[in-house]
């Protein structure tokens, strides 16, 4: 008796010869591929030789905060070490995964907290040598209690275990008839691939210079001046604060006297609106304040600075500049939160251009990033007026989705920059939604882990796709 | 920003129409507060910061009668002349210097328009009053009181009462020691040796601005006359608290009475006025709107405009709006009125090419070479430590970008290198078969003789890892570079910390030094907790692009 079996179902056939019954995870683990091991499978059952026996695995995968705490032990741990030598105000723990921390502990009765202060019960100090869930994470050893609380990740995996038939075992190799089978799969090889989060941005710098804009680059260390002041942020805005913008100990200050008369001129917009019609905030304004260093919070900075440069190299009007760049929050890293993110910001300078222009731009851009539906709706930034929040139809949520902010630079920053007056239209937005779907991640911070798998089998992002 | 929670019937029986829960969250959004979720009978709204008037219930359902056309135009608010008064002495010109006060009567408070007060108060503390420290408002019973009141200054031992939630006397001092409040807001006042209070004939404490008001005269169900005090640090945002607040007690069915307030009569609620140049409105928002249709639209959004000149509106701004700066913000409400949705998309003729940066082309370049060498682009954080760029480079500290006030030491500083951020990608991956290989061609950040003392410098970093891994490993995709470029790179070797020894050199390009090569030293894997051997490159390609271009 002669069979017809393709080279990859020989093969095997051959490696279950030896031991009768093998799992696909055997195979792939000897270097097959997966899926031209089922194929094989099925080529071989169709002709009796082998039987398909599914069974199922439950296979267990850390999440990012089961990987920190891992790295650092759990924030709860972490939180009563701190409180070891005595009580703690809350404040003072910021730099911890804080909220977390407080709950855990809380509810294990390990702290106490009164007026802002965290000390620790007698509970918490008999706990203060192992860190129990960390043991348990490091040692695979996971608690019912840590998939709940989304430590660790729980998969039910399908595996298929070929066996091999009593006329599988009675057949000799030597009857088999090779034919090759053209349906069967075989391995994909290693390439280099482009990250899939720089494939979205990637394609929205092509968008801009399509649209005939012209690229600004600038530096992420930026005067105070840039960032808030030029772009009439009152100096005592919460957005200065803190905890929200990085300020920097090295270098500390700027040198911003390149800016000349128009620090004066941004002065007096701030305290009684200089000649550009407003009556200003009526507020104190340093220049000291505005001198301090700190990491750009918005590529709006980089905008105002090349409103400046327009000024100074005497460029003529109007003009289309776009940037897809980086910027830094003061902000505690979590599942939604990153402390830097990417936006594309675009200026369109010049006399006869009006708010429909605005929203027709955004509207072309959106539309080439395969958004079919755009909305607008009213917001505040303190240097736009007809502010915009810009929001897109998500089709597969059935959502409006936030996309960024855009409006009309006031007046109050426009003629300090420029020197004279026009209209200039600004968007900054933000695609980091569009390569998170593509990538199939709900975790914001795997846009920067990099691993491999989701690098290699992402597919590359295209607008219709 | 700030998110209030409102009731929703309070609402739709202060706007007095019936209005559908799906229509309020589509169409309510248009008028500039958005409306996140209506739940069990309450609605989430989060307010921006050039409304604060909107932080109450009172405050939104004025608003909405305008935009909803139940009742369009300037709101009338009669102020009564009153007898009260407020005498400021000299000693909180260093402290606090300014108040204003306001007087409401015959009102009939229920549970929830407390609520809503106490609300309103909250938030306008937190967003216009920065957290308290720019303004302070005090609600209290008037009964209980015997004006004229004084507002001045005193030593922080010198004056007791009883604060609201305790039971006992505390002099100012202990009330900044003990109590809640005054320990969350006693920095306001750090650097006072005398504190503020209001008293009254009596000199009984009514407040102890910013931090407590007296028990005494605490506002409740019972309450008929209000005596309000805003205290602060600017004049006009206390004063523009003074009328928000005044007028959204009023909505519940007062009647505002002024007070002299140091010889000056307020709330002053008299609207103030602006120019709306029509020309100019219709060039900004591209909208050919007729006079009368720009009116309509003020007057939805509680404005009031008459004819000035042919081409101009007299527009009466209520005296409850801040922002109000420039006629920009007039447009703004014009607009809003008119529907962000009736806005049709228009592109308008501007003649330009699309002009890319060259650094940005020849970086797109490098990456297209090093994807078609078969090695996976990363995307790393631009945030480091020290403790990353330095120590665990083997590497001697020196000054780098660093942050004042970081979260976290892992985002202390900038990264001044690529190669630490290959590593933590390794260290990502190390669940992963081998072998690994990946690139970046991305910013970091060193300190320099530029106006800010640091500049971006654009990096191309390329590292490999497997079971084994020799300097050809890395040496042979520097060599595709060379190839594709065109150009010629020269290793010479030298010694670096963090690499082998004898396995390590610098790249030249026509003598100018462009990075390093060679294999990572095996404590550096180890500080890494990588298992298997690494090799990589680095090189300066901003300083390569204007080399060779």
């Amino acid at each position: 008796m002669f069979v017809k079996l393709s080279t990859q179902a020989i093969e095997i056939l051959e490696g279950l010869k030896k031991e009768e019954t093998k799992s696909v995870k055997q195979f792939t683990e000897e270097g097959f591929d997966q899926s031209t091991v089922n194929r094989a499978g099925l080529e071989l059952e169709e002709n009796s030789l082998v039987k398909i026996e599914e069974e199922e695995e439950i296979v267990y995968e850390l999440t990012i905060e089961g990987q920190e705490i891992i790295e650092n032990g759990s924030p709860e741990h972490q939180l009563i070490q701190r409180l070891k030598n005595g009580a703690k105000q809350i404040s003072e723990l910021q730099d911890l995964n804080i909220d977390v921390a407080l709950g855990k502990a809380r509810s294990k009765n390990w702290i106490k907290i009164e007026e802002g202060e965290a000390y620790l019960t007698d509970q918490g100090r008999e706990n203060l040598g192992t860190d129990q869930i960390r043991i348990r994470l490091e040692n695979q050893d996971y608690a019912e209690e840590d998939i709940e609380r989304g430590l660790v990740r729980q998969e039910t995996k399908k595996l298929r275990r070929l066996i091999l038939s009593e006329e599988g075992k009675k057949i000799d190799l030597e009857e088999l008839v090779e034919e090759f089978n053209v349906e069967a799969h075989t391995e994909t090889p290693k390439t280099g691939k482009k990250h899939f989060y720089k494939e979205v941005t990637d394609y929205a710098r092509t968008t801009w210079l399509e649209m005939g804009f012209e690229e600004m680059s600038g530096d992420f260390v930026v005067p105070s001046l840039l960032n808030f002041d030029a772009l009439y942020t009152p100096q005592d805005h919460p957005a200065r604060e803190l905890h929200d913008t990085f300020f920097l100990k090295t270098p500390e200050k700027a040198d911003i006297s390149e800016y000349g008369d128009k620090i004066d001129h941004i002065k007096q917009t701030h305290q009684d609106g200089w000649t550009t019609g407003s009556k200003g905030y009526k507020t104190e304004w340093n220049e000291e304040e505005a001198a301090k260093n700190i990491l750009r919070t918005h590529t709006t900075a980089v905008s105002a600075r090349r409103l400046h440069e327009i000024d100074v190299n005497k460029e003529e009007l109007p003009k289309k500049l776009f940037i897809v760049g980086r910027n830094f929050r003061n902000e505690t890293v979590d599942r939604t939160h990153l402390a830097g993110f990417i936006q594309t910001d675009g200026i369109v300078v010049g006399e006869k251009l009006n708010f429909k222009n605005l929203k027709g731009y955004i509207s072309e851009f959106f539309e080439r990033m395969g958004y079919e539906k755009f909305r607008i709706i009213p917001a505040y930034y303190p240097y736009t007026e007809m502010s915009a929040e810009v929001q897109v139809w998500d089709e597969e949520d059935g959502s409006w989705l936030g996309a960024g902010g855009a409006g009309l630079f006031r007046p109050e920053v426009v003629k300090p920059l420029l020197g004279f007056e026009a209209t200039v239209l600004a968007w900054g937005l933000g695609v980091p939604r569009i390569a998170m779907k593509a990538a199939d991640i709900e975790d914001i911070r795997e846009l920067y882990r990099n691993d491999i798998e989701i690098l290699e089998e992402t597919p590359i992002w295209r607008p219709d796709k | 920003m700030a998110n209030i929670q409102i009731d929703k019937n309070e609402f739709k029986r202060l706007l007095g129409k019936e209005i559908s829960d799906k229509k309020l969250l589509e169409q309510a959004s248009y008028l500039g507060a958005h409306w996140h979720s209506i739940e069990n009978g309450k609605a989430e709204v989060e307010v921006y910061p050039n409304r604060p008037d909107l932080l109450s219930v009172e405050g939104l359902a004025r608003a909405y009668k305008g935009f909803f056309g139940v009742q369009k135009g300037l709101k009338d608010y009669p102020v009564e002349k009153g007898d009260i008064e407020v005498k400021k002495e000299e000693s909180v010109e260093e402290v606090r210097p300014y108040i204003g006060a306001a007087v409401v009567r015959n009102l009939n408070l229920s549970k929830k328009s407390i609520e809503s007060l106490i609300q309103l108060q909250e938030k306008l503390h937190k967003t216009m009053g920065r957290e308290r420290n720019k303004l302070a408002i005090g609600l209290h019973d008037l009964s209980q009181l015997k004006p004229p009141f004084k507002y001045k200054a005193v030593k922080p031992g010198e004056v007791s009462f009883t604060p609201l939630e305790h039971e006992k006397q505390m002099s100012l001092e202990e009330i900044l020691e003990k109590h809640e409040k005054g320990v969350k807001y006693s920095w306001i006042l750090e650097e006072c040796d005398k504190y503020p209070i209001i008293t009254d004939a009596d000199e009984k404490v009514l407040s102890f601005p910013p931090i407590i008001n007296n028990k005494l005269t605490e506002v409740d169900n019972s309450t008929e006359n209000v005596f309000i005090d805003v205290t602060g640090k600017d004049r006009q945002t206390v004063e523009k608290a003074l009328n928000i607040v005044a007028t959204a007690i009023a909505d519940r069915g007062g009647t505002i009475e002024s007070v002299w307030v140091d010889g000056k009569e307020l709330p002053d609620l008299y609207p103030e006025e602006m120019s709306l140049d029509i020309h100019y409105f219709r060039k900004i928002s591209g909208l050919s709107l007729m006079e009368d249709e720009i009116k309509e639209r003020l007057e939805k959004m509680n404005y009031d405009a008459e004819k000035e000149t042919s081409d101009s509106l007299k527009v009466k701004i209520p005296a409850y709006r801040t922002n109000i700066m420039h006629q920009y913000d007039l447009i703004e409400d014009i607009v809003i009125a008119h529907g962000y949705g009736e806005i049709t998309p228009e592109l308008p003729e501007v003649d330009q090419i699309g002009d890319q940066k060259g650094i940005e082309e020849f970086t797109s370049l490098l990456r297209q070479i090093m994807v078609s060498s078969g090695v996976l682009e990363t995307n790393t954080y631009f945030l480091s430590s020290k403790d990353k760029l330095f120590d665990k480079m083997e590497s001697e500290r020196k000054e780098i970008v660093e942050m004042k006030n970081s979260l976290t030491e892992d985002y202390s500083a900038l990264r001044n290198w690529m190669t630490p951020s290959m590593l933590q990608v390794l260290k990502n991956n190390r669940h992963h078969g081998y072998p690994q290989k990946f690139f970046e061609a991305e910013d970091v950040a060193v300190l320099d003789d530029s106006p800010t003392g640091a500049s971006n410098v654009r990096k191309l970093a390329y590292i490999v890892s497997d079971k084994e891994v020799d300097f050809n490993d890395v040496r042979e995709v520097l060599q595709v570079l060379e190839r594709d470029l065109g150009e010629d790179f020269r290793v010479k070797a030298d010694e670096k910390p963090f690499l082998k020894s004898n396995r390590s050199g610098d790249i030249f390009i026509d003598g100018e030094k462009l990075g390093f090569i060679g294999e990572i030293s095996q404590q550096v894997v180890e500080n890494w907790d990588l298992e298997k051997p690494v090799a990589v490159f680095e090189l300066n390609i901003d300083k390569l692009y204007e080399l060779i271009y």
